[in-house]
Order: C-alpha cells, then structure tokens, then sequence
C-alpha cells in the first residue's frame, strides 16, 4: 500500500488528482471522464518520462475524440447498428460511429461526463450515475472505478455497477501507452497477447468470425514486434489500416489473470496487463495521424489494449454474459503494471 | 491423397553454425508447428549450404540466406518461389529485386548497442569491424549506422575493421589490435560487429593489460551462448530479432505457395533487447546526473530545495538519483544540499557582522535552531564560536595590508 497522500489541483473548469508511489511514479486522473492525463514513470536507467498520450489541457479533453485515457462506457467498443434486442424488446441506441454503428457509450458517453471523486484508503473511487435513456440504453446505472498505484507499478482499477433495469454493460479504460515516452513510435515495441483467437472484422470493423491466430500477422503468443507485424500482408489489417481487434483472451473469465505484455528494448520499459475479462482489444492508434496533442500526433505513435466484453456480444451467442440485471453486481479488475527489464 | 504427396518441398539454405542463423530456422519450425502446415524441409546434414545443382533441384520453395553472395547468385534465376532474408541496407539499390526481403534492422542493433553505451556514462566510442568483404556487407552497413549515429550527436568516429582471422596471422592481428587499443583515449565503449569480434577484442584487452569495463566498456552484436562461454568477462550484447524473421519468412513462403505474389514486401525485424552483463557496466566517475544535481544545488541550496526539486530538475526519480549520489559522492541529495548550506553560512559568518537569525534566512535554514545544531554536528562549534575563531585569524588579505 502506498503511503503518498494523494494529491489535488485545479485544472480548467475540472480537478486533476494525483496518485504516486515510492518509485517516483506520478500518475494523473480527472474528474473528466475519470481520465488517465499522464503516467510519468521511470526507465531503465531511472529517468522519468510520461508513458501516456494525451491532450495539451482540459478543453482538449472536453471534445476527446481518440478517446485519450478516458474511461469508456456504458458500452466499450461497438453495437451493430446501434441494435439489439433484449428480453423480447427491441432497442435502438446511439449510432456514432459514421452514422452507422454505436461506438463507445454514443453521445452520453462516460468519458465525457464529470464523474465524482472520493478518497479511499490510499487509492481514488470516481463515481457517475447513467439515467434511464441515456444514448438508448434501458436502466438507470451506477457506476464506480477505484484506481489505486503500488509501490510495484500497479495501477489498479476496479469496477463495480448496478442497474435498475436490466441493461448490456462493458467498461473499459482507453489510455494510449509509448513506452519510450514519445521519442519513436511504438513500432518497436514487443507485444504478447496470451490469446489463441480473435475476431475477424468486416469493413465496417464489427466482429464477424472468430478465428485463430496461428500463422497470421495476430500471433501474439510469442512477443513480436508491432511495426514489423504491420508490414505483414494481411486483408485484416487492410481492412483497419493496422491492428483494432479484440482477443478472446486464454484462461476464461473471472479470474483476474496476466494477459498481455509490452517490451520496449530501447527504453527498458515493460508494461503487464491483467484482467478479469474476456476480450481486449488491440489497437495500434491507426487513426492518430495528425491528431493534436500534447504534441501533433503520427499514426502508431500509440497503442492500447483495452479489456472488455467482445465487441457486438449483445447480438452473439453469448449476449446474455453482456447483460447486467437488478440485483446483480457488474465487477470487472484491470491492471496495468509498468516495470523495467534491466 | 496421402500427406506426404502434399506437403510441400521446401529448401532452407543457410550455414546454421551460427546462432543467428539457428534462430531463423528455429523461427521457421516455430510457426510450422503453430499452423501444422506440413513442409518437407531440405537441410545439409551439416546445416551447411551447399549450392552444387541447387537450380537442379525438385522443389516448391526456398528461404535462404541472401547475406551469401554466392546464394544471391544462384537464386537470382529461381522460377521457384524465394524468401530472401539477410541484413538490411541504408542505400535502397542494395536489395536484390523482385523477392520479398526480411531483415535484420542494421542500423537499430547498432543504435541499441550505442544508446547503453550512453547510457552507461561513456562519451568516447569505436567499432570494432570486420575487412570489407561481400560475404559481410552487414558489417558495412554496421560502421555506416555508427558513422551516422555519431556524426549527428558529434562525437569522433572511430572504427577498427582489423584482420581477417587466420591461424597464420594469429599473433600479429593481436599486435595490431592491441596497438589500436592503445592509441584510444580511455575510457572507451566499444561496439563490436559480431560477438565473435567482441571476444578478440576482450582477450586483447586482457593481454595487453587493458581493464573492462573500465577502461574499455564492450558490448557485441548476437547474444551468443557460444561467445559468452568462452570469454572471461561475461560479454553484454544486442539480441537480434532472428527468431521472427524466421517466422517472418515461412508466413511469406506459405503464402506465396498458395499463389500470393509479394514481389515488393520488405519487412525489417527490430532488436528484441540486449542482454547486459559485466563488460558493459561502466561506471562513469563523473555521472552527467550527479554534475547537473550539483550545479542546481550550488545555484538554488540557500533557497530551501528538497531532494524532491532536484530529482525533478535533472529529470530522474528520487530513488535513481540517491543511488547516483551514494555510489559518486557517497553521501544523500539532503547531505550534499546541507554541505552547499553550511559552506555559505561559514562564508558569511566570516566576512560579515551578521546576526545568526539573518544567516540562517539567508542559507535556507528553517530556523536558528537548527542551524546551531548543524553547526555543533558537522563542525563542532556554535555558529558564534565560529565566527570568532574566523575573525581572529588573520586572512592572508590582512596580513599583507
């Protein structure tokens, strides 16, 4: 348990908190869509450098549209059609991706809401209720993510919500990592994804079969450097000008378990992720090019892995494990550990 | 139909003494396995290529080793599907055309090996090359990313291409290698080639009396078991990526068999990190961290700064930069800055009828109190007794009035 008292500041119209730990890690979140801002943790040789991407200051933020660090939801990734049917009744929520598809919570989207923030026990707890009707989806929803930083490298974030009425839910952070702290893209960095299958996508990147891995560019069961796995021919990374695809990830769900591993060679920067979901979805911040931030951004300069349910689940076979009923508990545990290999 | 009229008959022409090469084909085998694609593998038995009436051969595809120039040669022709893989180039021209291409980013394994070499506090550098040869233009393109690596940050460019190793010319390749060992200006990092190199060199150093890593600080190129073993100084070096350029290849081939043409795919696999050992570990006496903390304390120590401020002005975390200190100055930051204050008060209590509360505000104590207990600590006396002793020793600018 970390003993550095967390600390406050204004920032903009919003507040800006501070988690730290006995590494000098210094990480900042927002009220504003419980926003990961900056992680500033050390390399190899103990020098500090933000591993995050993100906006110059608040207003960048108040029209997020990569998403940088926010917290997603109520549902994380995309619906077809915006459509699904639940216990008979058919719904129609938000269609914002190219007025097609709903994508990431649609326009009551938790990443762009001012969430409430209470101190727990060395760690953050933010809060949000979702009324009945926000973006479409049935059910009044509470929402609560609490961050905690160890002296490890931890960055912990446990999820819990409730609903009223029976609704799908998936939650997920989208924070972009570089884990040499912007100096080259990601390219050269190692990816491992501890997934045996993944789902394949048509153009309008909405999952349409699950396929293995074994002897595509999506091999991630050994560690394989990301910008030379872009240059594979590949009709999936055609499709979505690089990698934005989620893993049914190994070893079931519930558990929280390691599953996936970033090495950046030049930096020594390691990050582990570990989840108790199902999917995480891959993407290697294809879209990124020209967007502005804290400084003009590249395509590549970034990636995320995002833990969730998979994409579309509500209209799958396994809609039913998307669907959080009153009286039930949505948990889910996400972890990112950043290290260094000496 | 059985399995064996359908696999597919694949050559694998490399010479897999080197681990390298075992990487790539170890590559290989790693995502046959992963697919179950079934390819009859056509190897020497002696994991050496042999090109006699290669073109004669009954086969469906080959992956090989283009840093040969004689497989170069012979597959030029080929009507068969071929995965060249070998080093890559700075200059466009150098890639033989119309095959697809993976390979070993050259300028990144160099970088790598610089960049630690930085890292650990040198900021005098040479590579240790090979005689120009067709055989191992890698280690041409190895001097041109070093050339281009110190050409921009500025540094003097040093390189030692040395002898081909013979028995014969044994003894006067050492004499001529420990000559240019010794022309350098110590300390040194030194970035070999091949660990192969590396290991020479070290032994030279041992011989001519010549301490690693401080005096030479050497990192080698491949990560090989092999050298390691062999050289006294556990030898850090650059891990290629060759175990995906094996994987890299067969993915290629397997889709050119199934009628895929890539006649223009070049994929350039990245290091996948270096291992770091002894020979590497330079200590710089003067660490550019510890310097610059020490001038931000000199400037700002009487202002009241914490560890904390100075950690942040040089831009590494408290933890790295104590353990900067402790190894360099074997004392803490707050020591260091304590010292920066207690020299000023003596300064001023020496030249000055000052009062010690005005001293103590002046040098960034936070209270008189605790300057008089610094003062009885470090220097056995109060600041008043201190300042008598001062004044009634006659400085050397009085006495000659």
């Amino acid at each position: 348990m970390t003993s550095y008292p967390v600390t406050t500041q204004d920032w903009g119209n919003y507040r800006l908190f501070q988690l730290r730990n006995a590494q000098d890690m210094r990480v900042l979140i927002s009220d504003l869509g419980a926003t990961l801002v900056s992680w500033h943790a050390p390399d190899r040789s103990g020098r500090l450098a933000d591993i995050l991407l993100g906006h110059a200051g608040p207003e960048g933020y108040e029209n997020n549209g990569p998403y940088f660090g926010s917290q997603v939801g109520r549902w994380a990734n995309r619906i077809r059609d915006g459509r699904f049917t639940l216990d008979g009744v058919p719904y129609q929520v938000d269609r914002n991706q190219g007025g097609q598809h709903h994508l990431h919570g649609g326009h009551a989207g938790f990443h762009q809401q001012v969430w409430a923030v209470a101190a727990s026990d060395g760690g953050l707890v933010f809060s949000l209720q979702s009324a009945e009707g926000e973006a479409g989806f049935p059910g009044t929803l509470r929402v609560e993510v609490r961050y905690s930083l160890d002296d490890d490298g931890t960055l912990r974030m446990d999820y819990q919500a409730v609903s009223d009425a029976p609704t799908p839910i998936s939650l997920t952070a989208h924070p972009y990592f570089n884990l040499n702290g912007g100096e080259a893209d990601i390219g050269d960095h190692l990816l491992q994804i501890a997934a045996d299958q993944y789902l394949q996508v048509d153009e309008s990147l909405i999952p349409v079969a699950r396929c293995a891995v074994a002897g595509s560019a999506f091999d991630f069961l050994q560690p394989a450097p990301i910008g030379a796995r872009l240059a594979w021919p590949d009709g999936q990374l055609a499709i979505a000008g690089g990698f934005d695809h989620c893993y049914c990830l190994n070893g079931g769900t519930q558990a929280l378990r390691p599953v996936a591993e970033v090495y950046d060679p030049t930096s020594g920067r390691e990050l582990r992720v570990s989840t108790t979901e199902p999917g995480l979805q891959f993407y290697s911040g294809n879209f990124l090019d020209g967007a502005e931030g804290r400084r003009r951004y590249r395509a590549h300069d970034g990636f995320c892995l995002e833990a969730q349910r998979y994409p579309d689940q509500v209209n799958g076979p396994d809609a039913e494990a998307a669907i959080l009923r009153p009286g039930q508990r949505y948990q889910q545990t996400t972890c990112y550990r950043l290290g260094v290999r000496r | 139909m059985s399995r064996a009229q359908t696999a597919h008959r694949i050559a694998l022409l490399f010479n897999a003494n080197k681990i390298y090469d075992r990487e790539i084909i170890t590559g290989i085998g790693a995502y046959l396995s992963s697919t179950r694609v079934a390819w009859d593998l056509f190897l020497e038995e002696d994991f050496l290529c042999r090109l006699d009436g290669i073109e004669h051969w009954q086969g469906d595809g080959i992956i090989a080793d283009f840093d040969d120039p004689a497989v170069c040669e012979s597959l030029r022709r080929s009507p068969l599907p071929v995965v060249a893989v070998g080093g890559s180039y700075e200059d466009e021209r150098d890639y033989p055309l119309g095959l697809p291409y993976v390979a070993t980013d050259n300028f990144k394994l160099v970088r790598l090996a610089y960049d630690h070499l930085i890292e650990a506090g040198l900021q005098r550098f040479a590579l240790y090359s090979l005689p120009t040869a067709q055989g191992n233009r890698w280690a041409q393109e190895r001097e041109k990313a070093f050339r281009r690596l110190l050409a921009r940050d500025g540094f003097p460019i040093e390189i030692y291409q040395g002898l081909a190793t013979s028995a014969p010319g044994w003894n006067s390749s050492v004499e001529q290698l420990i000559a240019w060992l010794e022309g350098l200006p110590k300390p040194v990092g030194i970035i070999a080639v091949t660990d192969a190199r590396a290991r020479q060199l070290m032994q030279a150093c041992l011989m001519a009396g010549i301490s690693v890593p401080q005096e030479v600080a050497l990192i080698g190129i491949d990560n090989d078991p092999l050298a390691r073993t062999l050289t006294r100084i556990p030898l850090s070096s650059v891990i290629q990526g060759a175990e995906e350029m094996g994987r890299t290849a067969a993915h290629l081939l397997h889709q050119m068999l199934g009628g895929v043409r890539l006649p223009a795919t070049r994929i350039l696999v990245p290091p996948v990190g270096i291992n770091v050992l002894a020979s590497s570990q330079h200590e710089a006496l003067n660490s550019p961290y510890v310097m610059r903390a020490r001038h931000y304390i000199r400037q700002y120590a009487c202002q009241g700064i914490k560890t904390e401020q100075v950690a942040d002005y040089v831009g590494v975390s408290r933890s790295s930069l104590e353990g900067y200190f402790r190894r360099e100055l074997h004392c803490t930051v707050h020591q260091e800055i304590l010292r920066f204050k207690l020299d000023h008060a003596c300064a001023l209590l020496a030249d000055h009828d000052l009062s010690s509360a005005e001293i103590a505000i002046r040098c960034g104590f936070t209270s008189p109190q605790y300057m008089h207990a610094v003062f009885k600590r470090e220097l056995g006396c109060t600041p008043r007794e201190y300042q008598e002793r001062q004044q009634s020793t006659p400085t050397l600018a009085t006495r000659t009035q």
